[in-house]
């Protein structure tokens, strides 16, 4: 699914968060939005998921304004596990709150394919660790086979050699599947990794964007400090 | 000038809270009928609170009844009508402390867990990844906390009122000395069912009140423990504050 933004701004109360979006979400490929934290990276690719209203602009999904969400589905930050529901439960979480029963096959087919071993079936998300809970999120995100999959700094909170196995497995994902992706990151290491098209936010605009693969290479000052980590003189 | 400002500040927060719990309540009823009714998930969480407020409803139940018993006493007793103290512990009871100290425990142990559950899953996003799972938060969330109190909170009070009955029998009986078969005569003899079901409707009204203030606070608390902590508090609070207030236009209502 190609997604297209032209002039998208939102506020909350009168903190303009984002002052004019324009971008484009290419079918197929993997777009990284990087930025600063508050940047308003979440809000715009929660608006894009129609999670948040807007205030003016408009956003175009395959050429048309409306879109059904089920096509889409989105991994969260720190996971967004139901802590009362199992781990099988968390991932067919859509079957399992319709009192559907058969999605045992399902369920294990996916925790193989994010690495996940089928001896955590019943346990519950407090017992499993935070690598494993990004695995577990990003299976149920995987559950209802969606075209477009939004990926909410993704390697937060994991220490490099889980952040590493993480991007490898999002890439073999989305790369198998098919998938349209979306990742909002901090980490430059990861977007080089995963993106094909990097966005750069900061200020509620777009400074910078490009190919992935180029990233080290850019010339814009804002981005390069982000990069870098060194305040701009 | 700043003064008039904070006030017309403090009204328009005041008044679009207002309208926005207004709405809430809208959308509960608008969804309550609505196709997607899960139906094991309200029944779980109905034996969920059942079962876990059992043991502070009896104890409110017993220890009411027995402080009633020994009050009524002191007072009855200085004009030697002590005979009144069967009918008064049941009276008062049914009518009056059932419904509202079931009310304002029941806020305490499940309102505050309710708005707390709820505050965290916004926290943590849990209510964002339900909406990207299809999934209504009123259906899933909401009814069935509203539900399951609103139908529970009228059996609590049932027991209180039986367990209240029992303190004041055990306290009358065995420490002032009444008769144990006149005790529990006078009581059936003078309890109506109209006392009794006045005691109930307000145990439904209160019940609902409790459960939706508690899915509305949690539901719209800040981000953050502050949020949290905050969402709390307020259920409690303004949950035992429309417990108090309703209860007079209740009473109004059967006096």
């Amino acid at each position: 699914m190609k997604i297209e933004i032209k002039n998208l701004k939102k506020s909350f109360n009168e903190n303009l968060v984002l002052k004019n979006i324009s971008l484009t979400i290419e079918k197929n490929k993997s777009t990284i939005i990087l930025g600063q934290s508050g940047c308003g990276k979440s809000v715009l690719i929660k608006i894009i998921y129609q999670l948040f209203s807007f205030d003016s602009g408009f956003i175009l999904y395959d050429g048309k304004s409306e879109v059904d969400i089920d096509k889409f589905s989105m991994l969260f930050q720190y996971g967004a596990l139901f802590d009362s529901l199992k781990i099988s439960e968390n991932i067919a979480f859509t079957d399992f709150i319709n009192n559907k029963t058969n999605y045992e096959r399902k369920v294990l087919s996916l925790m193989n394919d994010v690495g996940l071993d089928k001896s955590i079936f019943n346990r519950f998300p407090s017992e499993i660790s935070g690598g494993m809970k990004k695995r577990v999120a990003l299976a149920r995100a995987l559950y209802k086979n969606p075209k477009l999959i939004f990926l909410d700094e993704p390697t937060t909170g994991l220490d490099p050699i889980n952040s590493d196995k993480i991007n490898e497995l999002i890439l073999k994902v989305i790369r198998k599947r098919k998938i349209t992706a979306v990742t909002i990151t901090h980490d430059i290491k990861s977007a080089i990794k995963t993106g094909d098209h990097y966005y750069f936010i900061d200020k509620g605009i777009i400074q910078d964007k490009g190919d992935c693969k180029k990233i080290l290479k850019t010339k814009n000052k804002l981005f390069k400090s982000f990069i870098t980590g060194a305040s701009i003189k | 000038m700043k003064f008039i400002e904070r006030i017309g500040e403090v009204l328009i927060k005041l008044f679009s809270n207002l309208g926005k719990f207004i709405l809430f309540i809208s959308f509960f009823f608008k969804y309550l009928f609505s196709p997607k009714f899960y139906f094991k998930n309200n029944l779980q969480y109905f034996l969920t609170i059942f079962i876990s407020s059992i043991p502070i409803v009896a104890l409110t139940g017993i220890f009411s009844g027995m402080v009633l018993a020994l009050q009524s006493y002191t007072g009855f007793s200085r004009f030697s009508a002590e005979s009144a103290i069967p009918n008064i512990v049941v009276l008062t009871l049914t009518r009056e402390l059932g419904p509202v100290l079931t009310g304002l425990m029941i806020s305490a142990r499940v309102g505050s867990s309710i708005a707390a559950e709820i505050a965290t899953m916004r926290v943590t996003e849990q209510i964002d990844a339900l909406k990207t799972l299809n999934t209504n938060y009123y259906n899933y969330l909401v009814t069935p906390r509203v539900l399951s109190l609103t139908l529970a909170l009228p059996i609590f009070v049932t027991l209180v009122d039986f367990i209240g009955v029992m303190g004041g029998y055990i306290v009358s009986v065995h420490r002032l000395g009444f008769n144990d078969n006149l005790y529990l005569l006078n009581t059936i003899d003078f309890l109506s069912l109209g006392d009794y079901l006045s005691g109930i409707l307000k145990a439904f009204v209160f019940g609902f009140i409790i459960s939706i203030v508690s899915c509305y606070c949690g539901l719209f608390s800040d981000k953050g423990a502050f949020g949290v902590g905050s969402a709390t508090t307020n259920a409690v609070v303004i949950s035992s504050i429309l417990i108090l207030s309703s209860n007079y236009f209740l009473t109004e209502l059967f006096f």
